[in-house]
C-alpha cells in the first residue's frame, strides 16, 4: 500500500497567476481524499502535478516517502481517470483496459484475463467488444476506471470523472467508484467541484480556494464545523447571519431579537465584536404563530416556499435577517407565503466565525 | 416530382460536359475509326513503350506522394504542436494555401530556375563540386517528383491539420499515465487514429500527381514519357494524331484511378472500423 | 493488490530548490521540419525572381527589362485579357448554375446531397487531359461554340464545380436554411424572393470564396486551352518560355502574384476557411 504526500507544492502560470500556493496534503494508505473547490482553485493543477503532467515550481510529491517530481509521468505507476474523452477511440473496451498491460509487455492471455476481470468488476463484462463511441458516457467512464486500475497502480487519480455525466448516472457511478476503491484498498486522490459528491464518497475532504487548502477533515467535520467562511458557504447550503457577541464567558451572541448560546465549538470572540453566525437550513425550525403558547423564536413572515421532494425549503424574513429553513414537506403544508411564523435556530449547531 | 425540375439544369450540364464525354471515351476506346468494335486499341497499350509510360507515371506519383506526404505530415505535426505560436499556425496555413495553388506553367519555370541546368541551386552546388543532374526537373523523374512536392506537401498539410487537431490531449496524457513513451503513444494510439485521414490525403496526393499534365509538359516538352504527356501529344498533333490510341490511354488512366479508389475504399473501411 | 509492492519504480530523487519557470518551446525536431518546409516554399520563388531580373541586355544588368518587354508585348495584353474574360464567364456561369441548384437541393431534395457529394468529387478523379480527350469529338460538331473561347468557360465550370459546390454546401450548412426559409415563407415570400433576399446575403462569403478559387482555376488552366489551341495567359507564358527563359520567369512571377492575391483574398473572405476548399489549381 502506498502513502501519498504533497509537500509545499507551488505553481505559477505565466505572470502573477498563482495556481497553487504551498499546498500540503497527505493521503494515507488505502484512503480516498477529495480535493474539493470551485473551478480555478488549483485542484486540477495539484492532481496534474501528482500525475506528472505539470512540474511544480517548488515542493515535493512523495509516494511512500520517495519524491517522484523528477520522474516522467509514464514511470510514476499511477492510474488516472480523466473528465471525459480519454478512452482511445480506435480500441475496444477490452483493448483499452489491456493497454497498460500491453505497454508492459504482458502475455496476451494474462492481458485478456486481467481486462476481463476488471470489466466484470465495473459491470461491463458483456460490452468488452464495444468501441468507445458505442458506449454511453457512464459506461465509458467505467472502462476508463478499469483501465486506470489495470496495471495495479500505487495511486489512483480521478479528475472530475463524473462531471460530464447526467445527474442520475453521476450518483450511481460515484457509489461504484467508492465500492471499487474500497474493494481494492487503493490510495486515491479525487478532484471534484461537486461538494455533495465529495462528501458522499470520501474518507476525508480537502477544501481548496485560490490555490490554498482551506480545511481538511472527514466529510462530517467539514460539513458540521467549517473552519472558514469559504468552507461554510461552499460546502452545503448555509445561512449567514450577522450577530454581536453578548458575552464571551457565557458563549452568547445577540442576533436580531434573540440571544443565542453557541455550543459545540471554541468561542474566542471578545465581547461586543461582530461575528458571522452560520446555521444550516435543516437546523432551523419554522412554526406557524397560531400554534399554542408564545414561541421562543424570532417572529417573521414566510416569503417563499420551494418544494424539493423529501423536504421543502422555506424562506423567511425575520429580525435575524433572511433565513432559509428545510422543513419536512408535510409540515410545509401549513406554511404559505405571507404567513406569520416563528423562527428558531438549533443552538448546538450554530457556528460563529470572525467575518471574512 | 415537380421539385426535381429544380436540379434539371445542373444535371443536364454535368451530363453534357462530364458524364457523356467520359462514357463516350470509354466506348471509343473499343472502336476503330470507322466505329466498329475492336480490342486492338486497348491491346496496343500493353506494348512495352506504353506500359513503360504507365510505369513512369505511377513511379512519379508514388514519389511525389511520398515526398509531399512526409514533408507535409511532419510540418503539420509541428504546426499543431501546443507550443507552436498562433502566428506560426495561421501563416503556415496561409502560405500552404498559396503554395498548393502554385502549379502549372509558372511552377515549371520556378523549378527550372532552381534545379534546372542553370538553376540557382544547381549552380551553387556545382561551385562546391556537387552535381545535381540527378534531380534535374527537365529530365529526371526524381526531379519532377520534387517539383510536384511543391504543391503536394502544402496540400498534405492542409488536409492533415484538422485531423491532427482532432487528437485529444487526454489521449496522449492517458497513454503517458498508463506508461507509454511518446513513441509508443504515436504507434499505438495517434497513428491508428490518423490512418483514415492519412490514407485519404495520400490518395489525393497520388491522384493529383498522376493526372498532372501542364507542369510536366512545360518541363520536358514533347519528349516526355508520362501517360498524360503521351495523350497530349496524340491529341494536339505535335507528334502523331491517333485519337484511338489516345482514347485507349485515357481509358487506361480511368481504370487505374478506379482501381486506386477501390483499394482506397477497402483500406478506408478497414482502418476506420472503429468509427462505425 | 499485493503486486503493488513489486511495481513501485521510484528511486530516490534528490530534493531540489525552486525550479525555473520553463519557457514553453517548440521542440527542435518540429522546428527543423518547419524550416525545411519554409525553405521548400521560398527557394523556388526566389530563384524565379532572380531569373526574372537576370541576364544581361546590351552590356548591363537586365533589371526590369524582362518585365518591360512583357508589358510592351501586345500578345501579353491580348492573352491576359482573354484569360480574364474566360475567368469572369466561368464565375458567372458556375454561380448561375450552382447557387440555385444547391439552394434547391438543401431545401427540397436533401436526399440528393450524398449524390452531389459524389458527383462533385468526379472532376478530381477524372484528369483534365482525359476529359478533354473525351470532349473533343463530342463538342467539335458544335462549331459555333467549339471555335469560340467561351467553350473554355463551359469546360472550366466542371473543374470549378467541386470547389464552388463545397464552398456553397458548407455555407448553407452553416445557416439553418429550413428555418430561414420557413420564416421567410411565413412572412409571405416566394421561394425565389427567399433565395434573393434571405439566402444570398447569408451566402455571400461562400459565393465570394468559391468564386476566388474559380478565378484561380480559370486563370491558370493550361491543359485544355492549349489542346484546344486558345492563346490564354498560361499558354502565352509557355510559348514565351520556349524562346526566352528570363521573360517567362517574369511572366511566371506576375502569374504567381495574381494567384496569391486571390488566395489572400480568399483568406480574408473566409478567415482561413475550411482546409479542403483552399486548393483549386489544375496541374
Amino acid at each position: 500500500m502506498a502513502r501519498l504526500e504533497l509537500r509545499g507544492l507551488r505553481k505559477q502560470f505565466g505572470r502573477g497567476v498563482v495556481a497553487l500556493d504551498r499546498l500540503d496534503l497527505e493521503v494515507g494508505s488505502g484512503e480516498l481524499v477529495s480535493l474539493l473547490g470551485p473551478s480555478g482553485c488549483g485542484k486540477t493543477t495539484a492532481l496534474r502535478i501528482v500525475a506528472g503532467f505539470e512540474v511544480p515550481d517548488e515542493g515535493e510529491v512523495l509516494v511512500d516517502g520517495v519524491d517522484v517530481v523528477g520522474l516522467p509521468a509514464s514511470r510514476r505507476n499511477m492510474g488516472m481517470v480523466f473528465q471525459s474523452y480519454s478512452l482511445f477511440p480506435n480500441m475496444t473496451a477490452e483493448d483499452n483496459v489491456a493497454y497498460p498491460l500491453r505497454i508492459r509487455r504482458q502475455p496476451k492471455a494474462e492481458r485478456q484475463r486481467r481486462s476481463g476481470e476488471l470489466l466484470a468488476m465495473v459491470g461491463l463484462a458483456t460490452q468488452a467488444d464495444r468501441y468507445p463511441h458505442q458506449l454511453s458516457g457512464g459506461q465509458q467512464q467505467r472502462v476508463a476506471l478499469a483501465r486506470a486500475l489495470a496495471h495495479e497502480p500505487a495511486v489512483l487519480l480521478l479528475d472530475e470523472p463524473l462531471s460530464a455525466l447526467d445527474a442520475k448516472v453521476r450518483v450511481t457511478l460515484r457509489e461504484e467508484v467508492r465500492r471499487v476503491q474500497l474493494e481494492l484498498g487503493i490510495t486515491t486522490l479525487y478532484v471534484t467541484h461537486d461538494q455533495e459528491e465529495a462528501l458522499a464518497i470520501s474518507d476525508r475532504v480537502a477544501v481548496m480556494s485560490e490555490g490554498r487548502l482551506e480545511q481538511v477533515g472527514t466529510p462530517a467535520e467539514v460539513y458540521a464545523s467549517p473552519r472558514s467562511p469559504f468552507v461554510a458557504s461552499f460546502v452545503g447550503t448555509v445561512n449567514r447571519l450577522e450577530a454581536t457577541v453578548a458575552s464571551r464567558a457565557e458563549r452568547t451572541v445577540r442576533c436580531g431579537e434573540l440571544v443565542l448560546r453557541v455550543g459545540a465549538e471554541d468561542f474566542e470572540h471578545p465581547d461586543g465584536t461582530t461575528v458571522a453566525l452560520y446555521v444550516r437550513p435543516e437546523d432551523v425550525t419554522v412554526r406557524p404563530l397560531t400554534d399554542g403558547p408564545a414561541p421562543a423564536g424570532a417572529g417573521g413572515t414566510v416569503r417563499g416556499v420551494t418544494f424539493l421532494g423529501s423536504v421543502t425549503r422555506v424562506r423567511v424574513d425575520c429580525s435575524l435577517g433572511s433565513v432559509v429553513a428545510d422543513v419536512s414537506s408535510e409540515e410545509a403544508l401549513h406554511l404559505a407565503p405571507g404567513e406569520a411564523v416563528s423562527v428558531e435556530l438549533d443552538p448546538r449547531r450554530l457556528r460563529t466565525l470572525a467575518p471574512a | 416530382m415537380l421539385r426535381y425540375l429544380g436540379v434539371v439544369p445542373l444535371g443536364a450540364y454535368l451530363l453534357v460536359f462530364l458524364l457523356i464525354p467520359t462514357g463516350e471515351l470509354v466506348v471509343d476506346a473499343f472502336r476503330d475509326p470507322s466505329g466498329t468494335f475492336t480490342l486492338s486499341n486497348v491491346t496496343t497499350i500493353f506494348q512495352a513503350q506504353y506500359l513503360s509510360s504507365f510505369a513512369a507515371s505511377l513511379e512519379l506519383s508514388a514519389l511525389a506522394a511520398l515526398f509531399g506526404g512526409i514533408l507535409g505530415f511532419f510540418a503539420a505535426t509541428a504546426v499543431v504542436h501546443p507550443n507552436a505560436p498562433r502566428l506560426v499556425r495561421s501563416s503556415v496555413t496561409t502560405f500552404s494555401g498559396m503554395a498548393a495553388n502554385f502549379a502549372g506553367i509558372p511552377l515549371a519555370f520556378a523549378f527550372t530556375s532552381t534545379l534546372g541546368a542553370t538553376g540557382v541551386i544547381t549552380v551553387a552546388f556545382r561551385h562546391v563540386g556537387v552535381s545535381l543532374a540527378a534531380v534535374n526537373p527537365d529530365a529526371t523523374t526524381l526531379g519532377l517528383a520534387l517539383v510536384y512536392t511543391y504543391f503536394e506537401f502544402p496540400l498534405m498539410l492542409l488536409l492533415l491539420v484538422p485531423a491532427l487537431d482532432g487528437l485529444k490531449r487526454e489521449w496522449r496524457e492517458a497513454a503517458t499515465n498508463l506508461g507509454a513513451s511518446g513513441f509508443t503513444y504515436w504507434r499505438t494510439v495517434a497513428l491508428p487514429i490518423l490512418v483514415p485521414s492519412l490514407l485519404g490525403a495520400t490518395v489525393l496526393l497520388f491522384g493529383g500527381a498522376f493526372s498532372a499534365y501542364a507542369t510536366a509538359y512545360a518541363l520536358s516538352g514533347s519528349t516526355g514519357n508520362l501517360v498524360t504527356e503521351l495523350i497530349g501529344n496524340l491529341t494536339n498533333g505535335n507528334v502523331t494524331v491517333d485519337p484511338q490510341l489516345a482514347y485507349a490511354l485515357a481509358f487506361g488512366m480511368i481504370v487505374i484511378i478506379t482501381v486506386l479508389m477501390v483499394i482506397y475504399g477497402l483500406l478506408q473501411r478497414r482502418a476506420s472500423r472503429w468509427l462505425r | 493488490m499485493a503486486a503493488l509492492t513489486a511495481t513501485a519504480p521510484a528511486r530516490p530523487v534528490p530534493a531540489r530548490g525552486p525550479r525555473r519557470l520553463a519557457r514553453r518551446r517548440l521542440p527542435i525536431w518540429h522546428l527543423l521540419w518547419l524550416v525545411v518546409a519554409a525553405a521548400y516554399f521560398v527557394v523556388p520563388v526566389v530563384s524565379l525572381l532572380e531569373f526574372s531580373f537576370g541576364g544581361r541586355v546590351g552590356g548591363h544588368a537586365a533589371g526590369f527589362h524582362w518585365y518591360l518587354t512583357v508589358f510592351n508585348d501586345p500578345s501579353f495584353r491580348s492573352s491576359f485579357l482573354l484569360s480574364v474574360r474566360i475567368a469572369i464567364e466561368t464565375v458567372v456561369l458556375s454561380n448561375l448554375l450552382l447557387v440555385p441548384s444547391v439552394f434547391w437541393i438543401h431545401l427540397r431534395l436533401p436526399h440528393l446531397r450524398p449524390v452531389m457529394n459524389f458527383v462533385s468529387v468526379l472532376p478530381f478523379v477524372v484528369p483534365p487531359i482525359v476529359l478533354i480527350v473525351g470532349l473533343i469529338p463530342f463538342l467539335s460538331p458544335f462549331t459555333f461554340l467549339y471555335s469560340r473561347p467561351e467553350v473554355l468557360a463551359f469546360i472550366y465550370v466542371v473543374f470549378a464545380l467541386p470547389f464552388l459546390y463545397r464552398s456553397l454546401d458548407a455555407g448553407l450548412r452553416a445557416i439553418d436554411l429550413r428555418t430561414l426559409a420557413e420564416a421567410s415563407a411565413n412572412c409571405g415570400a416566394s421561394s425565389a424572393s427567399t433565395l434573393l433576399r434571405v439566402v444570398l446575403p447569408n451566402l455571400r462569403a461562400a459565393v465570394i470564396g468559391g468564386s476566388f478559387l474559380t478565378v484561380a482555376i480559370a486563370m491558370g488552366e493550361f491543359t485544355i486551352s492549349s489542346l484546344l489551341s486558345f492563346n490564354t495567359f498560361p499558354v502565352y507564358i509557355f510559348n514565351i518560355g520556349e524562346n526566352t527563359g528570363n521573360e517567362a520567369a517574369a511572366l511566371s512571377v506576375i502569374s504567381l502574384l495574381l494567384t496569391w492575391a486571390f488566395m489572400v483574398g480568399l483568406f480574408i473572405v473566409g478567415r482561413g476557411g475550411r482546409a479542403g476548399a483552399q486548393v483549386a489549381a489544375t496541374r
